[in-house]
């Protein structure tokens, strides 16, 4: 468990970068993570993005599929990878600090 | 995301193959083996080509991999391909070069065979080198059994192709539901609740319907984000741990083997088969799990001995009975034999045909 501080804060995260306590997450946290992530400035379409699994998150305790992320901000998965160049999980859900996707990945 | 490549997919397969065989692709005749190990296979324009077929550990080194590349290079222009169960073959377009092949295997000791009526390869998985939810080893556990059963791999003494497949635990990547002989890995104990950890590291709901008989739940405390496991119900089958990391299941000293028998995926004869439990559990013991080994050999020689020319591991037990199964291997019957889960109605004997 690696510890990370940024801009006077400070993230517990695991080795893939996910947050390991997912109270920590913060607008710095967005911030430390873009560049990781591939993205230069974070416009309206991140936030509505990360907005939306963080409401799902929250409202349902799991993250939404793929295919109920699109339909609810109305951007194809297309435009998601545009957005987030490492997709929808390691991309937009580590930015929102959801916790790391499992499974056979 | 400069100069980035997506999309490409692999190489065009017809790029690699030998003349011979671009030639006459969708025009071969007949295929003899002529020895185990050596397939023939003539055109119809008489054109022929022999494929050296030769055992492979699966895992390797770039040093082995160039090491049978060169080989390839010498004695078949370059070209070599890889079977489904991993095995590498050699394609030989010039019979002159076939002899020395054989001759060169041999000094390097590299095993020709997995052709016919013999126990080729073992498909398998990641073990204890790669993956994170394994009761057993892999590799450790197929090269002693390849090491047993090594006199069935060069030669055609069987009554008919005997696959064995492993998995490492029951997500069973790979063929084992539908092999001869299944090497399975298996938990016996039930996952252990992290309840500090749980909250971050997982979707609870989605742990909860990863769980095939119902037994986790939320945590009756409402104030604990977490979840329970009702141990009575569990099976340890480990799955809740593949979605969740705050349950491990992993047990070195109760863990250990499962053994299926019968399965088939060909349509030769008699439809495919799934493979069945023959042993409930055999422990974990490494190096040379000796345990099973012996018992993976005990159903490979009572099969040679029993079953008829052309007659398939499920096929000798479907023609014998189960009870006569049980009893020329000495494998005990135990409850673990008998199906519990949901439709295992279909699995009882409902005929009064049974042998004492």
């Amino acid at each position: 468990m690696a510890t990370v501080e940024f801009k006077g804060k400070t993230f517990t995260v695991d080795e893939d970068g996910f947050l390991e306590n997912l109270d920590q997450w913060n607008t710095e946290w967005v911030d430390y993570v873009k560049d990781s992530e591939g993205i230069a400035e974070l416009n309206d379409e991140h936030w509505k993005v990360i907005n939306m699994l963080q409401d799902y998150y929250k409202k349902n305790g799991i993250a939404p599929m793929v295919r109920i992320l699109s339909k609810v901000t109305g951007f194809k998965l297309k435009h998601i990878y545009e957005l987030f160049p490492s997709g929808p999980g390691k991309g937009a859900c580590k930015m929102a600090g959801l916790a790391k996707p499992t499974g056979c990945v | 995301m400069a100069e980035r490549i997506t999309d490409i997919g692999p190489p065009h397969f017809e790029k690699f193959l030998p003349p011979v065989i671009k030639e006459n692709y969708g025009k071969w005749k007949y295929h003899e083996i002529p020895e185990p190990g050596v397939l023939r296979h003539v055109a119809e324009n008489g054109a022929e080509i022999y494929s050296v077929r030769v055992a492979s550990p699966r895992i390797m080194s770039t040093l082995q991999a160039r090491d049978l590349c060169d080989i390839a290079d010498k004695y078949c222009s370059g070209y070599l391909r890889f079977t489904s169960r991993h095995n590498f073959e050699f394609l030989v377009s010039d019979k002159s070069k076939l002899e020395p092949l054989k001759a060169e295997l041999a000094k390097r000791g590299i095993p020709k065979g997995g052709t016919g009526h013999s126990i080729t390869n073992i498909v398998h998985t990641q073990g204890w080198i790669h993956c994170h939810t394994p009761a057993i080893d892999a590799s450790g556990v197929v090269k002693s059994v390849m090491d047993d059963l090594f006199g069935y791999f060069g030669s055609h003494k069987l009554p008919a192709q005997l696959r064995i497949s492993l998995a490492c635990c029951l997500n069973m990547c790979g063929a084992v539901h539908c092999s001869d002989i299944a090497i399975l890995g298996i938990h016996r104990t039930p996952p252990k609740v992290n309840h500090e950890r749980l909250r971050h590291l997982c979707e609870i709901p989605t742990t909860i319907a990863a769980c095939p008989t119902g037994a986790i739940r939320p945590h009756p405390d409402k104030s604990i984000k977490s979840v329970v496991v009702n141990e009575e119900r569990c099976m340890y089958c480990g799955n809740c741990y593949t979605m969740c990391p705050a349950l491990p299941v992993f047990d070195s000293v109760k863990g250990g083997v499962a053994l299926l028998v019968g399965g088939k995926v060909s349509n030769a004869k008699t439809p495919p088969m799934f493979s069945r439990l023959a042993v409930p559990y055999l422990p974990n013991n490494p190096p040379r799990w000796p345990e099973v080994v012996q018992a993976v050999r005990k159903i490979v020689t009572k099969y040679a001995e029993g079953a008829n020319k052309w007659e398939r591991v499920g096929e000798w037990v479907t023609r014998i009975g189960w009870e006569k199964f049980f009893e020329v291997c000495e494998i005990p019957f135990t409850f673990q034999h008998i199906d519990d889960y949901r439709w295992a109605y279909d699995t009882y004997r409902t005929s009064m045909h049974f042998k004492f």
